[in-house]
């Protein structure tokens, strides 16, 4: 029954690491580019809305409703003042650059809302929770994975559907070839990054619902990210999706194992799947 | 300075050439080189030992920035994870010394087998990762061995370890030994970067930074060459760690494994200049300057040194040093070679 609890938790803990992947995902799709802040701008945004949320006594979704259009916002000035400078084929400028906003996030953020770990009160939402079989299950974690399976689902159509989607598989493909049938690589790598960062908007709220957030945290939030995806196998959003929930059934069992070996029993998954499939559990060879 | 000759008697023969890679600076800048590292060995009988500290810590930043500066820069592989190395040999160290009872002294060239051995595998596996996704693979490394040191009971799980064997020995020694390590550290890594830069496969080095496809279509074994670089920059920041938490007498896992290391690698050699030994020795020393003046302003310091980051990969890629050299033609290292053509009907 333990190890039931700990699959089922570990999904649902998987559904909150999606929405940190599938902008990772995209971003790196697209553009071939690691946004280091990645989990840094999570972490700005919970407490931005947790501050939201106390000045103006918003509720959890009115926070969402905030956060959503300021990610989005984030993300394409993000782009249009500092990553379309640095994207090209060689990868250092991009990954300095954003590593070099990480460090400034992290110290801004230290020095606005201090080191303190906050979150975000949810009115009772957090703590509600049905029982099926023995098993406890909160109702946010469902939430959250829905969110999750929907913004993969939405982040898939579009991709496959959408004009914008197809200009930027062109982009992805092959950029001149792109720019030559009127596609302009700059716009679509703005947007890109603007559904990249929006998306956190989402996670924001529910990583501040779910735990704690302190200005220190960003890092982890990345390494999460980056895990899933590569775990999955790169190149589809479900992939990342997919990868989430198997880093967190990872880490759920290793936390019943031993509560110290949780997050390094997630890594190990990680460095396993390096080792005996590259491409991912569900990436093509 | 280089002179070719296109005239009818050239074609008959061939010119005489000489590779002339020595200049006026170079050989300003190498007397000046020996002179530091005889100053850094003689530090007990003319510094305090508050200035050996701040002396070492210095050679301690230019080591790891030389190492990563070597990765990043020459060998194309963007690492943010060298901490794991630092931390993995300090605590090689402290375990050898404190729990093996083993000479101190003896322990720190014992110890960087481990970043040797462990360098290893991490490649194996991180090489698979291409390009940024590598750099955060080596984090994850980092963060692996940052759990492992604080759940593995022998030494001393979160709690860390102290270095009490360091009591036998008396201040002075200790100040001769630890000047002496500097010396070494900046002889090895600096004086050793230049000699392997200089040297045939410095050559196939750059010539695989400037195109890899290219450097391997010239019979340059580029994985081969990556893989040595990634073993040996492991074990020059293993030498930094092993130095810097003997001095410290203290490590536990936070320290060891700080990320704060690839932050002031990165900083420096960005700033200082990417791909040139020079950039690094002036990117340490604004590093070091500005830790002394502004490093009280804790958080507000490290968000300038964050966007100064930003604004140089945006605006400024090759660091004050490429900014000098456009002006000023007079390398402290000069690794290029000069084709010089001797003219026949002069000699």
């Amino acid at each position: 029954m333990q190890w039931v609890d700990a699959l089922v938790q570990g999904i649902l803990l998987g559904g909150m690491y999606a929405q940190y992947a599938l902008g990772m995902a995209l971003m790196f799709g697209v553009m071939r580019i690691v946004n280091v802040s990645h989990g840094d701008l999570v972490i700005l945004l919970s407490l931005i809305g947790i501050s939201l949320a106390s000045s103006f006594g918003l509720g959890p979704f009115a926070v969402m409703a905030a956060l959503v259009p300021l990610a989005l916002a984030f993300g394409w000035i993000l782009q249009r003042a500092v990553l379309n400078r640095v994207v090209g084929e060689d990868p250092l400028p991009s990954l300095i650059a954003t590593f070099g906003l990480s460090l400034a996030l992290q110290n801004l953020m230290l020095q606005i809302w201090s080191a303190n770990s906050r979150s975000l009160p949810g009115g009772g939402l957090e703590s509600r929770s049905i029982e099926i079989g023995g098993i406890y299950i909160g109702l946010l974690p469902v939430i959250v994975l829905l969110v999750a399976a929907g913004l993969t689902l939405g982040l898939d159509l579009m991709l496959k559907r959408m004009r914008f989607g197809r200009a930027l598989r062109a982009a992805s493909a092959d950029v001149e070839a792109a720019a030559m049938t009127g596609v302009n690589p700059k716009s679509v790598y703005a947007m890109a990054t603007a559904i990249a960062v929006g998306i956190l908007g989402f996670a924001a709220v529910f990583q501040s619902l779910r735990s704690t957030v302190a200005p220190a945290d960003g890092g982890a939030q990345l390494i999460y990210a980056f895990e899933a995806v590569i775990i999955g196998g790169m190149g589809s959003v479900w992939g990342a999706f997919a990868g989430s929930m198997v880093l967190g059934v990872a880490q759920a069992v290793g936390f019943r194992i031993d509560p110290g070996f949780g997050v390094l029993s997630g890594h190990i998954v990680f460095l396993l799947v390096l080792a005996l499939r590259p491409q991912g559990l569900f990436g093509r060879a | 300075m280089t002179s070719i000759s296109t005239s009818a008697d050239a074609v008959a023969a061939p010119p005489a050439i000489r590779v002339r890679r020595q200049t006026v600076s170079g050989v300003i800048a190498l007397s000046l080189f020996v002179l530091v590292i005889v100053a850094l060995s003689t530090m007990p009988w003319w510094a305090k030992t508050g200035t050996i500290r701040m002396v070492l810590e210095l050679c301690c930043y230019i080591v790891a920035a030389q190492m990563w500066n070597m990765l990043a820069g020459y060998a194309g592989l963007v690492s943010v994870g060298q901490q794991a190395f630092i931390g993995v040999t300090g605590y090689a160290v402290f375990v050898l010394a404190q729990t093996f009872g083993i000479n101190p002294f003896l322990a720190i060239p014992l110890a960087l087998v481990v970043p040797a051995l462990v360098a290893v595998p991490c490649y194996l596996l991180l090489h698979r990762l291409d390009g940024p996704y590598f750099a955060i693979g080596t984090w994850v490394v980092a963060e692996v061995f940052r759990l492992v040191a604080s759940n593995l009971g022998w030494v001393n799980a979160g709690a860390g370890m102290s270095l009490a064997v360091m009591r036998e020995y008396s201040g002075f020694e200790r100040n001769v030994a630890m000047s002496v390590l500097c010396a070494l550290m900046i002889l090895v890594s600096i004086g050793g970067s230049y000699l392997f830069l200089s040297s045939r496969y410095g050559l196939a080095l750059i010539a695989m930074r400037d195109n890899p496809v290219a450097a391997s279509s010239q019979g340059i074994n580029v994985g081969r060459l990556r893989f040595m670089i990634y073993v040996a920059a492991a074990v020059g920041c293993g030498f930094a760690g092993a130095v810097y938490f003997m001095a410290q007498l203290r490590i536990n896992p936070p320290s060891a494994f700080d990320p704060m290391w690839s932050n002031v690698a990165i900083f420096i050699v960005m700033i200082g200049g990417i791909g040139t030994i020079e950039g690094v020795l002036i990117g340490a020393l604004i590093y070091f300057v500005a830790d002394r003046f502004f490093g009280e302003y804790g958080a507000s310091y490290f968000v300038v040194l964050g966007v100064m980051t930003v604004l140089v990969a945006l605006y400024a890629r090759t660091g004050i040093w490429g900014m000098i050299s456009k002006y000023w033609d007079a390398p402290w290292f000069p690794i290029r070679r000069h084709l010089l053509v001797e003219r026949k009907d002069r000699a």
